[in-house]
């Protein structure tokens, strides 16, 4: 296959752009695309300073070096959750984070949930109804308190997460197939700060998975390969693979799913977000941050029960 | 099978015809490439690149989960 650009050898094929690209002009073009997006979705400019959520995995990284290439203030965030059943998942992530933050010279926040909490997400988990056999919904309010506090704490403007499009179409699938209306309409890859939360931006949810992990493979970077030991079998995971298959007979159908959600959701297809909708916040009165109900926060109530 | 190709995916191993493309073994090997990118010698190709007799392709798994 020849690159559309230059008509050199392909190394990628996205049937869903009608397009083979080379490596030279690939990994030009993925920057282009962000710079594009990042623009049109007004997610933020040069003169602000950005938080980039980095786990460790291809998304992440790539996320970080792309707006490094772009000439963006990007500092990183990791949080080691303590992750380690078996596979020492979160000391190899936290190790390869630290190793590209500081091959490049970049600043690399870390939060320890060990010793700054004195416990660990597995043991969290367990003390919580939720949690008690999937860690997930715990590690996620963990991950969303602990970048909120970061940001507000170092002052920076918005925080940056590395979900793809098939992250995104899978979210979509998920609320959509449970109708779930107030997480629809929340979806969204940029989300404004509102009562001290800082604004949530997507920087790479117009690209395929695919599509990131060569970008990653290419530009060399070292990611942890291994999937979180909580992840396997998720349902997030079988609808990629479900969307996949779909992918595969109607090239652009993930894409379309994701797009055309957003395109319907500007037309004014979901309603806005209302009191109603989204309650208004209360200020948690242990870590000041704000919360959907008045009191301690679930983070904080999480922590507490976890200590005593 | 006289000519063939090894395709490794995490830690499995196949062996596949050598002279058709990588699409078509993949495909036999019930295996979407939306899922994977394949590399040959470090370097990444595309999927209707043909199989050497000899060679061995390696899967990256692209899902991440959680
Ligand atoms: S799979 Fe679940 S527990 Fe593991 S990192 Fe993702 S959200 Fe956290
Ligand atoms: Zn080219
Ligand atoms: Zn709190």
């Amino acid at each position: 296959m020849k690159c559309k650009k230059c008509r050199g050898k392909a190394v990628i094929n996205m049937r869903h752009h009608n397009m083979g690209l080379c490596k030279d002009d690939f990994l030009q073009w993925i920057p282009e695309q962000t710079q594009k997006h990042i623009e049109k979705q007004k997610m933020f400019t040069t003169d602000e300073k950005i938080l980039v959520a980095v786990s460790g995995g291809k998304d992440s990284l790539a996320l970080w070096d792309i707006l490094q290439i772009l000439g963006y203030q990007a500092d990183g965030l990791y949080i080691a959750l303590g992750i380690d059943e078996g596979i020492s998942y979160s000391a190899e992530s936290q190790r390869l984070t630290s190793a590209f933050a500081n091959a490049r010279d970049l600043k690399l926040h870390v939060v320890n949930i060990a010793s700054d909490y004195g416990t660990d997400l597995p043991t969290l988990a367990k003390g919580t109804k939720r949690g008690r056999d999937k860690p997930c919904s715990s590690c996620g309010l963990v991950k969303r308190h602990e970048m909120n506090r970061i940001a507000r704490d170092y002052g920076y403007d918005v925080l940056a997460t590395g979900h793809n499009l098939d992250d995104e179409a899978a979210t979509l699938f998920s609320n959509t197939l449970q109708w779930n209306g107030d997480y629809l309409i929340r979806q969204h890859p940029v989300l404004p700060s509102r009562d001290g939360l800082a604004r949530k931006v997507k920087p790479l949810f117009r690209f395929y998975e695919k599509e990131m992990a060569a970008y990653a493979l290419l530009r060399g970077i070292e990611y942890i390969y291994d999937e979180c030991p909580f992840a396997e079998g998720s349902t997030s995971t079988q609808y990629k693979e479900l969307l996949n298959e779909l992918e595969n007979k109607h090239p652009g159908a993930k894409q379309h799913f994701f797009v055309k959600f957003l395109s319907a959701k500007k037309k004014g297809l979901f309603a806005e977000p209302t009191e109603k909708i989204v309650p208004a916040l209360h200020i948690c009165p242990v870590c000041g941050q704000p919360t959907s109900m008045e009191g301690e926060c679930t983070f904080c109530r999480m922590m507490g029960v976890s200590k005593s | 099978m006289k000519y063939k190709t090894t395709i490794v995916l995490r830690d499995k191993k196949y062996e596949v015809k050598a002279g058709s493309t990588l699409l078509s073994a993949l495909k036999k090997l019930e295996i979407l490439p939306e899922s994977v990118i394949c590399v040959r010698g470090g370097e990444l190709i595309t999927e209707d690149s043909i199989l050497k007799d000899g060679e061995t392709i390696k899967l990256v798994s692209v899902i991440s989960g959680g």
